[in-house]
């Protein structure tokens, strides 16, 4: 099995030192000197309040920090507990921790854990983002799902500003969404949970195509859904905004690049599903704030409406005609008349998948001529939700869910072989 | 008296190997359902086949029996119903011919309200005795001192209507409290326990010791005059009687029972109370860290005293000594069933509580008896006898000792419906199931290997006399620690877990000795430069000595 | 005298004559050949065709990922382009057999040098080919690239890039035929060593607040006061 060539000796022998364990809470660390010392606090914290009885081992797996995330994590785990907290954890609290190789094997944290996780035949497993905005409870929110509910995959929600994350709300959301037939908010939460079942089957699957990929992080809970396994999600508290990725064409490639390869790699798991059904949750229900952000709207319809002229020789190789005209009579409009119908929307990044599966041009240039619309999207949608009460940014956010559930037999069409673009 | 040739070191206690037994239980000889000391003395041979240097018997002077012989009547007899004085006195003889010395119970604190003294004392508040207790004309002295018997009593202060007055008991209302103010009573206890030194026997298990004097605005309990007396008595019998020991038995946490051993001028031994439940603790957890700590925080006590160290007694489990998440722990393990639980313990016998797990059985004396202290051994715990819940109190773990699965299991030839408690019948634990002479025909029995392992460790003084120093291993499952006296070094590694397990110990600083198995004394390899990998299978144990070839 | 003029202007005519009548034939039986080896390389590229569509070569072809690229670069499928190569070499062969039969003497030294000079031609073919898709490739990556930057001046970047590398792509082709080597050698030099001189002055002189940014971004923490506003995309 491939386990062993992943595990570095030192760390197998920590394993073995640690043996049969009911709980695994991992956090993956790449440069995280400022916040682990925090995280790994927190987390002990969380198991020695809310599940004092379990086994449970705390895995630091870095990533080739430069800046000691790692011994700085062991140390915090091995600093003694405040009084009461140690009064009622009755066993030794276990911590290991290893760093994967990195650039030259490519191997992702989350592999790692999967394979501790099922050396120690973990019950449960969480993974846990080293941001600042973990808390104590998240453990066990992750944590009581699986190891006493009998769920295999525990997606997060989270408290944020609306306006954070949309490429998550109104491209990946309703893009998984559409495609897998259920609604998971994240599907590429940094903070979730699996079963040791789930991370079994995980364990035996590919591995990433490349280091760093958050391909990993997508295959877990597409797993899951694919594969017939009780997925719920569960809201951890406010998150705190992440570095990774801030800006958008990275980010594009690291969320919707392996989104579209998954398309390609299981067809047969995504083709079939119709309309959507929500997932249960735990523990409270996502919330969402609206405190005044410095936005600059015109640059997005600026940037929009140049991308759109500019790339027009690029974007016609991978859209309809009908659709690249639609765009370009959007882009017609000017600032206030605007508007950027959801169908749109869906077809263009259903065009894009297909034409993404063709190979029709560089698969990262694909990608790249992505951005602009969607900043047309976003400046659309800004627009709309600025000023709304949360009910009815909620409904805008769900209308655009379900164009995209509409217009799925688009997909398939355009995926089945229609050819696209001008050749 | 006659001494026979026992060994006259000051300090026996030390090595001894001492087994808890109450005379009722054990053997009856008059066919009247109760256990005597003429029954008794018939099954010394079986003791001394078993390795048992010492005899801890219950209390067995003449009492009401309220409280199972705890509430005394008079201090220099014997309850008719275990024999006489003279019968006594032929068991103690037996014993000691056999090499198996003898330690009996005192209880210091109170006797019963049937006792003559006590009798002299209500009657008149004139009466010469009347100081010899604690009376007041008030219920509201000593106001704020914790009551024992929380199940049972309101209060400290009992009325009584002969005297007309509030008479002091920390115990039951039927146990008044002796006043230890009194010189005259101190003189009489002396003189009571003069009288069992005279008799011959080796030394006293003083209960309830903490209670003894009583002060206002304190707690009433482990006062420094109660101190005082102790080292009075023991000055005394040092002078008079040297090679006689006393057993204390403080229910304290251990940094509070450090005094009961002054300077090694008041009491010789005492019993470790916190890291019994904690044994158990860890094994369930499979994770050495309670007994760790407990034993970490174990103060220093005086060259010439010694811990004693059990896995049961005739009480239950007591988790008093323990915290509440401890507690709650332990009684959602062990005692899932409600009714196995009393007075904040648990009231099984060793075999139930570990489920009749041979291996687990097996861990624990082993545990008992290299860690360091002088270990007891309850009586029916050397073959795994089962117990009775359904007996009221802690009557379920002193059901009669199983001797043979014949009539009575053997105990006694009288009715079986006139014995003083039912015997075990179930098919596990049962007395056809589980006894004596069934286990001594097989080599593979319980019974033969508890004496395997007491000879084991009468073979070394290490362990009783030797210090300690824990091993760290990374693995926190296993409970590893080297005793070493003079030049002998021993190394005790054990297994908590079900799951076989492997762990690395750093022997560094015992490089170059070979390891020598103490039970099949099988050589193993040498220490070298590398970490020690040992593999234990489940709930196993090693004692190795560390030799220098 | 006028006779002596008239007589050699006549004698000259009727030699010039002599010489075309006797060309005329071979300049017919070129014309033919040329025509024949035109309908035969028609053919040949037919059964050529077919013999590739049968064999499966277009499946081959985007295995390698050769369809690809040539999609990309905008030429038609291989088994098109290989076919219509096939269809000018056996023409040329017949053209440059039809040119031979002309019997004309400078011509018979000059094909075999020409046939030897084929391979260059092909190779420089090559080269052209390879810097047309480079060239496509780069322009379009430059010009997301700018676009995503918000650019104002992005198609013109993405034109300049294409043209420079057409320019080096024909430069090494001229250079690959051995046509005026030093000359273009020389232009080009100049050309590009301007081309970066001036785009250096322009980005160390007036770019120097976006090239701190810029490598700031690449190699320091983020600071969220470069971004334009508080949206971050996750």
């Amino acid at each position: 099995m491939a386990e062993e060539n992943i595990l570095p000796d030192e760390f197998l022998r920590q394993l073995m030192n640690v043996g049969e364990v009911d709980l695994v809470v991992a956090v993956p660390t790449h440069n995280h000197a400022r916040t682990i010392a925090r995280v790994v606090e927190a987390v002990r914290l969380g198991l020695v309040t809310y599940l004092p009885r379990e086994r449970a081992v705390l895995v630091a797996a870095d990533g080739g920090s430069r800046d000691g995330s790692l011994s700085l994590a062991l140390e915090a785990a091995a600093a003694p507990l405040p009084a009461e907290a140690e009064l009622r954890y009755l066993r030794t609290f276990q911590v290991v921790g290893g760093t994967y190789a990195n650039g030259a094997g490519n191997h992702s944290p989350l592999r790692l854990v999967l394979a501790a996780a099922d050396l120690l035949q973990a019950k449960a497993c969480a993974v846990l983002s080293p941001s600042a905005s973990v808390a104590p409870e998240w453990v066990e929110r992750l944590l009581a799902p699986v190891y006493r509910k009998g769920f295999d995959y525990v997606a997060p929600l989270y408290r944020r500003h609306r306006f954070h994350g949309l490429l998550v709300r109104i491209l990946l959301y309703p893009m998984v969404r559409a495609l897998y037939g259920k609604r998971i908010h994240e599907p590429y939460a940094a903070d979730f949970a699996f079963s040791g079942r789930l991370g079994a089957d995980l364990l035996a699957g590919p591995e990433p195509a490349a280091p760093g990929d958050a391909a990993d992080y997508l295959r877990a809970p597409l797993c899951a859904l694919t594969s017939n396994y009780r997925v719920c999600e569960a809201f951890l508290g406010p998150r705190e905004q992440t570095e990774l990725a801030a800006d958008l064409v990275p980010a594009l490639r690291q969320t919707v690049g392996p989104l579209f390869r998954s398309m390609e790699e299981h067809p047969g798991c995504w083709q079939a599903a119709k309309g959507s059904e929500p997932l249960p949750v735990e523990s409270g229900q996502e919330e969402i704030t609206s405190e005044p952000l410095r936005l600059n709207r015109k640059r997005f319809h600026q940037m929009f409406c140049s991308g759109v002229a500019d790339l027009h020789p690029v974007l016609a190789t991978i859209l309809t005609g009908e659709t690249l005209a639609d765009l370009g009579a959007c882009a017609a409009l000017g600032e206030q008349a605007f508007r950027f119908p959801d169908e749109l929307w869906a077809k263009t990044v259903y065009e894009c998948a297909a034409s993404f599966h063709r190979n029709a041009i560089s698969r990262d240039h694909l990608l790249q001529a992505m951005a602009p619309l969607y900043r047309g999207k976003v400046y659309e949608f800004l627009g709309h939700t600025r000023h709304s009460p949360p009910e009815e940014f909620e409904a805008r956010v769900e209308a655009l869910c379900l164009a995209f559930e509409r217009l799925k037999p688009y997909l398939l069409q355009m995926w089945g072989g229609r050819q696209g673009g001008t050749p | 008296m006659a001494r026979p040739p026992t060994t006259t070191d000051a300090l026996w206690y030390k090595d001894a190997i001492i087994y808890q037994a109450h005379v009722r239980a054990f053997s009856d000889s008059t066919a009247d359902g109760v256990g005597d000391f003429a029954g008794f003395a018939g099954k010394l041979d079986y003791l001394q086949q078993l390795g048992v240097t010492a005899l801890w018997l219950m209390p067995f002077f003449p009492s009401p029996l309220r409280d199972d012989g705890y509430d005394i009547s008079d201090y220099c007899a014997v309850h008719k119903s275990y024999g006489s004085l003279e019968d006594f006195r032929s068991f103690l003889d037996a014993a000691h011919q056999r090499g198996i010395r003898v330690i009996i119970e005192l209880v210091l604190n109170h006797t019963s309200d049937q006792h003559p003294w006590f009798q002299e004392s209500r009657s008149s508040r004139d009466n010469p005795k009347r100081d010899w207790y604690v009376w007041s004309d008030t219920d509201t002295r000593y106001h704020g001192t914790r009551i024992i018997f929380v199940d049972t009593e309101m209060s400290n202060w009992s009325w009584d209507p002969v005297s007309k007055a509030y008479y002091w008991h920390r115990f039951f209302s039927h146990q008044p409290d002796l006043n230890y103010d009194n010189p005259e009573v101190r003189e009489e206890m002396w003189r009571v326990m003069k009288f069992w030194l005279d008799l011959g026997v080796d030394g006293f298990r003083l209960d309830a010791v903490p209670y003894l004097v009583e002060r206002e605005g304190t707690s009433c309990e482990n006062l420094p005059e109660t101190h005082a007396v102790i080292r009075e008595f023991r000055a005394r019998l040092d002078a008079e009687y040297p090679g006689r020991m006393l057993l204390a038995e403080a229910n304290q946490w251990p940094g509070d029972l450090r005094p009961y051993f002054g300077e090694g001028d008041e009491f010789h031994m005492a019993f470790h109370f916190p890291l019994m439940p904690r044994m158990f603790l860890g094994l369930k957890l499979e994770d050495r860290k309670p007994i760790l700590e407990t034993l970490q925080r174990t103060p220093e006590i005086p060259p010439s005293c010694q811990w004693c160290l059990f896995l049961r007694n005739h009480d239950e489990l007591t988790l008093e000594m323990v915290t509440e998440i401890e507690r709650d722990y332990m009684y959602d393990v062990y005692a899932g069933d409600r009714s196995m639980r009393l007075n904040l313990g648990i009231r099984r016998r060793l075999a139930p509580l570990l489920e009749n797990d041979r291996r687990r059985i097996e861990l624990m004396n082993g545990m008992m008896m290299s860690l360091p202290g002088t270990p007891i051994v309850y009586y029916g715990d050397e073959i795994g006898m089962g117990d009775n819940i359904f007996l009221g109190d802690r009557n379920g773990v002193r059901t009669p000792m199983q001797w043979s699965g014949g009539w009575n299991a053997g105990f006694s030839t009288a009715d079986p419906e006139s014995l003083y408690s039912p015997l075990i019948l179930n098919p596990v634990f049962g007395y056809q199931a589980v006894n004596v002479t069934s286990q001594q025909r097989s080599e593979h029995s319980l019974l033969a290997w508890m004496r395997r392992l007491i000879a084991v460790r009468k073979a070394s003084p290490v362990f009783g006399r030797g210090s300690i120093e824990f091993l760290r291993p990374a693995n926190h499952r296993v409970l590893a620690y080297v005793r070493q006296l003079g030049n002998e070094r021993v190394l005790v590694v054990n297994n908590l877990s079900h799951a076989a397990q492997a762990v690395e110990l750093d022997l560094s600083r015992y490089k170059g000795r070979v390891l020598i198995e103490m039970f099949g004394r099988n050589l193993f390899p040498r220490i070298g430069d590398l970490p020690y990998l040992l593999t234990l299978g489940p709930y196993q144990f090693y004692w190795f000595r560390m030799r220098k070839v | 005298m006028k006779e002596m003029i008239l007589q050699e202007l006549t004698r000259t005519a009727h030699d010039l004559t002599q010489a075309f009548a006797h060309l005329v034939p071979r300049l017919i039986v070129m014309l033919i050949i040329i025509a024949a080896g035109w309908v035969i390389a028609w053919v040949v590229k037919l059964v050529v065709r077919g013999i590739l569509r049968v064999t499966g070569f277009e499946r081959l072809s985007q295995k390698a990922g050769a369809a690809r690229l040539l999609t990309q670069a905008a030429l038609p499928s291989s088994s098109e382009l290989l076919s219509r190569l096939v269809f000018w070499l056996v023409w040329l062969g017949f053209i440059l057999l039809g040119i031979g039969a002309l019997g004309i003497l400078g011509l018979q030294d000059l094909i075999p040098r020409l046939v030897l000079f084929l391979p260059r031609i092909l190779v420089a073919l090559l080269i052209l080919f390879f810097g047309m898709v480079l060239a496509g490739f780069l322009s379009r990556a430059a010009l997301l690239a700018a676009v995503n930057a918000n650019s104002p001046s992005a198609r013109l970047i993405s034109g300049f890039v294409h043209f420079a590398v057409v320019i080096l792509a024909i430069a090494m082709a001229f250079e690959q035929l051995g046509l005026a080597q030093q000359t273009v050698l020389v232009a080009f030099t100049i050309l590009f060593g301007a081309l970066m001189l001036g785009l250096a002055i322009a980005f160390g002189l007036g770019g120097q607040e976006l090239a701190r940014r810029a490598l700031e971004r690449r190699f320091g923490p983020p600071s969220k006061a470069e971004r334009e506003d508080d949206l971050s995309p996750l």
